[in-house]
């Protein structure tokens, strides 16, 4: 458990204040909504992490605690009026006690039939929403009712406060994430991500640290869900279960690093960066353009440096010294 | 009651035929490679391009166009062996999960650029032609593709019990290592397991052409369904992957009929998720250690 370097500290604290400033610097709207899609989705990736990247279970089916933080938080704003911010910390218990049956289930089968069946649980959530009509609006979804600037109902009129609540969480899942990799739970997960047989031969008691880790990692899950639909003022099966989400939480790790705290981040930052560069030189007329770019980086990134871009840089500076 | 029972069972066990020949696929390459490959749906997709293509612009019957899509296909799937596929072998599962994974989004998002999110289908002369056989109707085009399908899978069953090829494939999946000090190369091996599977997949897409529309997410159904039917039916196993499409066919159709018209995902998750809880280790295996 090494010390932080204080280069390292001067850099994490000048990257919080610019952050922080971010919002008065840039004054496009446009470049704002990119920025809070970053900082969701490396929020997303972050938590999805922490289970696929340091335990190595590689879940495809993130969705679902997405979706359950989403809805949670919608039904009790539409039906008590409760508050999305009370909300949003149900909804991402929610996603953690669903993780326990998920969990049952799908660690059952190891490596790809694990990431088949979370990709199946997903889907089943999704199915099932879709045929709640009367209690879940069903396939056609609702509209979140527009209350002005709330601040109490998590709703705002302009899109900077959005813009810090995501930051605040992205904060709150490093920070988690740092903490863990520096204690003794952290050695334990890369001990089971490495090889489980052994690391349960050494007195790792497998079972429960894998529950755990999924546990947090489908509550912060469940947070974005609520985030996402308190900014879209829009919920539906479709967007709440996307299976695309699930995509791009495992793809942002991977393609930034998986199993790195930064990883996650610079993936997001890669990614997000193409498409909106994709997107302002083709416009959206072109379907499918985003996922075969993203593709063909992520097939590019396992066969040059499975490690990804931080593997790549961490290799690079060990050759100097 | 007993005349839609008998309808709905032999409604699945012609769409289970189609099934079979994906899943018997995902199950060779899992056998033989140890790769769970998440592209195979795909390769159903390009089948069925390629077969409404050859039907549209040369007027090829589309159960005539397995002629083509088989050996194209066959070529594929060794050059994927080849280029894609060998780079991973060894490695740990991220790399061996998400290539094929990439491969599969790859391929989906392509069609969507090229071929668009459009329904295609072909309208032959046997699509509306049908069989009346007591209460029970059978069309033609599903009877035919599924006993090309049961054809197919015998061919494959024999190739696998009889020949040297065949024999070393079923080597390779025991012990690979073993296989390579009796003198067998492993990736002659591999290629020609890739290329097989991939002759299959797009034999079934051919074979769905006359029946169902193509479009660039079909591959998704089907490769659902293969996955389920390759747990139900013990990983590595082709004559459990086999019998497994079949049931789960009778199951989706049953489960159309008596639950809704949305419901045959819903059986076929529910299904693999008891599978899961119940009997990991497939029909076929032992009890789990």
């Amino acid at each position: 458990m090494n010390k932080l370097s204080l280069q390292y500290k001067i850099f994490v604290g000048s990257l919080l204040i610019l952050m922080i400033a971010l919002p008065w610097l840039i004054t496009s709207s446009f470049a704002l909504e990119i920025l809070v899609r970053i900082l969701l989705f490396a929020f997303i990736g972050t938590s999805w992490n922490l289970l696929g990247g340091y335990a190595k279970q590689l879940s495809l089916g993130h969705v679902a605690f997405f979706g359950l933080g989403a809805y949670t938080s919608t039904l009790m704003e539409i039906n008590f009026g409760i508050s999305p911010w009370i909300g949003m910390v149900v909804g991402g218990f929610v996603g953690m006690s669903a993780s326990l049956p998920i969990g049952w289930l799908c660690f059952r089968l190891k490596g790809p039939y694990f990431t088949i069946s979370t990709i199946a649980t997903a889907n089943v959530l999704m199915l099932i929403f879709l045929k709640f009509r009367d209690f879940a609006y069903g396939a056609e979804g609702t509209t979140i009712p527009n209350l002005g600037n709330a601040p109490l109902m998590m709703q705002f009129e302009t899109k900077t406060p959005y813009y810090y609540i995501v930051l605040g969480l992205l904060v709150i899942s490093l920070a988690i994430t740092a903490w863990i990799e520096r204690s003794r739970v952290g050695y334990y997960l890369i001990a089971l991500g490495e090889d489980e047989d052994a690391a349960e031969a050494s007195g790792v008691d497998v079972v429960k640290v894998k529950r755990n880790i999924y546990m947090l990692s489908a509550f912060l899950t469940g947070l974005a869900g609520t985030f996402y639909t308190q900014y879209i003022y829009f919920i539906d099966p479709q967007t709440a279960f996307s299976f695309n989400v699930s995509i791009e939480a495992a793809l942002v790790s991977i393609v930034g690093g998986i199993g790195t705290l930064w990883g996650p981040v610079i993936g997001t930052v890669l990614l997000e960066t193409t498409t909106a560069l994709l997107q302002s030189y083709l416009g959206n007329s072109i379907g499918g353009i985003q996922l075969t770019v993203y593709s063909l980086i992520l097939m590019a990134v396992i066969l040059i440096r499975p490690t990804g871009i931080v593997g790549y840089f961490k290799e690079k500076f060990k050759d100097r010294a | 009651m007993f005349e839609t029972i008998l309808q709905a069972v032999i409604n699945g066990l012609l769409i289970g035929g189609i099934y079979a020949l994906v899943s018997i696929g995902v199950t060779l390459i899992f056998g033989v490679v140890k790769i769970v490959n998440f592209a195979q749906g795909e390769f159903v997709m390009i089948g069925m391009y390629l077969s409404y293509y050859l039907s549209t612009q040369y007027g090829i019957d589309p159960v005539v166009s397995i002629l083509f899509s088989m050996p194209i296909l066959f070529v594929v799937g060794v050059l994927i062996q080849h280029y894609l596929i060998r780079r991973v072998l060894g490695l740990n599962d991220l790399p061996q999960i998400f290539l094929t994974f990439a491969l599969s989004l790859l391929i989906i998002n392509l069609s969507l650029m090229f071929f668009t999110a459009n329904y295609r289908t072909i309208h032959t002369w046997y699509s509306d032609e049908a069989f009346h056989f007591g209460g029970v109707y059978i069309p033609y085009a599903k009877l035919v593709s599924f006993v090309l399908a049961m054809v197919l899978s015998a061919v494959l069953w024999v190739f696998l019990k009889t020949t040297d090829l065949g024999k070393a494939m079923r080597a390779a999946s025991q012990n690979r290592d073993v296989a390579q000090l009796m003198g067998i190369n492993p990736n002659r091996v591999f290629a020609v397991a890739l290329g097989i599977a991939l002759a299959l997949a797009g034999a079934a897409g051919s074979l769905l052409m006359p029946f169902y529309p193509a479009y660039p997410l079909v591959g998704q159904v089907f490769v659902l369904m293969a996955f389920v039917a390759v747990v139900l039916g013990t990983l590595g196993n082709v004559m459990g992957a086999l019998v497994a499409s079949l049931l789960m066919g009778v199951a989706e159709s049953l489960g159309i009929q008596f639950i809704g018209a949305d419901s045959g995902l819903i059986v076929v998750f529910v299904l693999l998720l008891a599978t899961l809880a119940l009997k990991p280790s497939g029909l076929a295996g032992g009890w789990r250690k």
